[in-house]
């Protein structure tokens, strides 16, 4: 179960990456692009259509990588949380703790000759 | 668990729902991280496509769209587990992008088609 929760989460960071880098990669297409249409003396329209899509999928990829990373969401319904509570978590109350109790007189290495807090 | 409750009453079946304040307060700060990521990324990529103008506000209008889709397959057909409202998932903070986003479409724009 971890296992496979560790590797969706490097699944969802290899789509971010790639992404990224094939937007850049798309980035310095259009820019090659644009030079060679200024060297050539071209009248500048549009971008090659392969570019164009390029872009707009590799922005959808990364965007898809960036919202799985960034967490889960919490259930915001304060009732269904109560609700997964044991009686032990939700009763639990660290003031009342003792610690010094008549529980030692179990112990197999406590005497009572040595005492209030021998063992 | 956070202790402190925010209640709002259902309109359909009149019940009273109580919604835990620090798990609204953490799914909001997932998606203000992916609102800024988007508005980034949107930005950059309409600069390399070089879009003008109008053009490009569209474009950011699509953006949002898209980022409300991509949270919705996310959070699976029980969103309603994590918002408290659909709608205003799509247009809360829609705005605040709106600097980050024209930011990065200069910036690139500059870069790619400029220089």
């Amino acid at each position: 179960m971890f296992l496979c929760y560790s590797m969706a989460k490097a699944v969802y960071k290899f789509l971010f990456i790639f992404g990224f880098v094939s937007l850049l990669h798309g980035g310095y297409s259009a820019a090659q692009h644009r030079r060679f249409i200024r060297i050539t003396e071209q009248e500048y329209s549009t971008l090659p259509t392969d570019v164009f899509v390029q872009c707009l999928v590799s922005l959808i990829v990364t965007m898809y990588g960036v919202v799985h990373i960034v967490g889960d969401f919490r259930e915001i319904r304060a009732n269904i949380q109560l609700e997964n509570k044991t009686w032990e978590t939700a009763g639990n109350r660290p003031s009342f703790y003792i610690f010094s109790h008549r529980g030692r007189n179990l112990s197999p290495n406590y005497s009572a000759c040595d005492g209030a807090y021998g063992n | 668990m956070s202790g402190r409750l925010r209640t709002r009453v259902d309109k359909a079946s009149g019940d009273r729902i109580a919604y835990s304040e620090g798990a609204i307060r953490n799914n909001s700060a997932i998606i203000e991280y992916c609102r800024t990521s988007m508005a980034a990324l949107s930005g950059a990529t309409s600069g390399i496509l070089g879009l003008t103008s109008l053009h490009g506000f569209i474009f950011f209008l699509l953006a949002g769209f898209v980022l409300w889709l991509l949270l919705l397959i996310k959070a699976g057909s029980q969103w309603q587990q994590f918002f408290v409202s659909r709608k205003n998932l799509l247009t809360s903070g829609l705005t605040s992008g709106l600097f980050t986003y024209v930011l990065f479409w200069t910036f690139l724009y500059g870069m790619v088609h400029v220089y």
